[in-house]
Formats: structure tokens, C-alpha cells, sequence
């Protein structure tokens, strides 16, 4: 999936993500944005049942199969990965970086900490494989 | 008859670059060593040092999660369809 240019996230995405984040409250709130040709068309959310869910979170394993599972149903594939920083900066932690695992999604981030929600996206991938990770800042834009 | 071996994530890394394998075995052990013959270093991506599945992959042989099921030694049908998923998983702390 090419996200090297840059996210689109149509509004009933990025309002569902904000959503998600409210309710989730002082937890960070976890899930997936499906897409279609490159495009992204919807989210999944999913459990976080991360130990300490007010600073970490972990899909729900389960979850994340059946969600898979769906995605290759409806000829989906993955767009990105969403989770929520409660208190902080929308900016992916050190744990952020040593936990992701899917160098083609991209990794949204919503934080919550000023009222209005703030969004960003970012690609965190090796190069070469196995490498140290970077993170890359993508332009996320609605549409 | 080889299973199929779907490798979502970073691990298609380990195979390749793609996100599906052929792979003969009757145990999961059998899979993951058939798949270190033709892609060296696959094992250890998803295996730590003690021959036991990394914290952050998990792997489902149908739907029976391997951690449940006897880990490597776990059995795998002929039609069965193998998932080794990396976590989805970080927090700000």
C-alpha cells in the first residue's frame, strides 16, 4: 500500500477514530483502518488487553485474526493502525516503535491531551529488515 | 500436502517478501523448519532463544491459537491454513 505520500481518511474514518478515543476516555483506545485499492474505507475497532491500558495497549489477538479474516472477506487489506496517547504528544513512543510490526500500514495516532483531538500519521518500518526502526511522519489529509 | 502459511506484517520479510507460503508438516515445528530450509532465518524472527513463539507473534492453526494447542508441537491438519501474526501492540510509556 502506498502511503509514502501521504494518508487520506475520509470523515466517517478520522470522526470514528476521535469517537473511539472519547469513549475510550483515559485508556488508549486501539484498532484498524481497512482499505480498498489504496483508499481507506473503514474502521475496525478493536479491545486493547494490554496489561496497563492507560499507557500501552495490545489488540486483542483474537480480534485482530477475525479482523483479517474480514478484511480478505470484503477483498480488503490493511491501511493503518490506530491507537490513541490519552495525556501526550500524537507522536509514536520509543514502545511504539520497538512493537511495530507492519512496516505497510500506516500508524495513526490521535491524542486527546488539549481537547481537541490532534491526529498524525506515521510509517515505521527497517531498512534493511532488521534494522533499526524509523519513523517517518506521512501527511494526513481528509478526503 | 503443504499448508498454507500466511505471514501478515513484517515477517513477509522473513520469506521473501511474500505474504503467503507453501509448507510441509504435520506440526507446527515441522512448518517453521520446513520454511528455515528454503528461508534461513525465518526461525528466528518468530522463535526466541529458548525455541519457544516470540511475545509478539501469534500463530493460529485454524482457529486454535498454537500457544494453546502444544506450541510447536502442536498438529496441523493437511488443509489446515497457518496465520503467524505480529502483534499490534506499543503505548506511549
Amino acid at each position: 500500500m502506498a502511503i509514502a505520500d501521504g494518508v487520506r481518511l475520509p470523515a466517517s474514518v478520522r470522526d470514528e477514530i476521535v469517537a473511539h478515543a472519547r469513549e475510550a476516555g483515559g485508556v488508549e483506545c486501539c484498532g484498524l483502518v481497512a482499505g480498498r485499492d489504496g483508499a481507506a474505507t473503514r474502521v475496525i475497532r478493536c479491545a486493547n488487553v494490554a496489561a496497563t491500558p492507560a499507557v500501552r495497549y495490545r489488540i486483542d489477538p483474537r480480534e485482530q485474526l477475525a479482523a483479517f479474516r474480514a478484511m480478505d472477506g470484503a477483498g480488503e487489506q490493511l491501511f493503518a493502525i490506530y491507537h490513541s496517547h490519552p495525556a501526550t504528544t500524537p507522536y509514536p513512543s520509543s514502545t511504539d516503535r520497538a512493537e511495530a510490526f507492519y512496516p505497510d500500514a500506516a500508524y495513526i495516532l490521535v491524542s486527546l491531551r488539549a481537547g481537541a483531538p490532534e491526529m498524525r500519521a506515521f510509517r515505521i518500518s527497517s531498512d534493511p529488515p532488521g534494522s533499526e526502526k524509523t519513523v517517518r511522519e506521512v501527511a494526513l489529509s481528509a478526503g | 500436502m503443504p499448508v498454507t502459511v500466511r505471514l501478515p506484517g513484517a515477517l513477509r520479510d522473513a520469506v521473501g517478501g511474500d505474504n503467503k507460503v507453501s509448507a510441509d508438516g504435520r506440526t507446527l515445528g515441522e512448518i517453521f523448519a520446513d520454511i528455515e530450509r528454503r528461508h534461513p532465518g525465518f526461525r528466528e524472527r518468530v522463535l526466541d532463544e529458548n525455541g519457544r513463539l516470540r511475545t509478539y507473534v501469534n500463530v493460529y492453526i485454524g482457529e486454535a491459537d498454537a500457544r494453546q494447542s502444544g506450541g510447536l508441537d502442536a498438529p496441523v491438519p493437511a488443509d489446515a491454513e497457518v496465520m503467524v501474526i505480529p502483534a499490534m501492540a506499543g503505548g506511549w510509556r
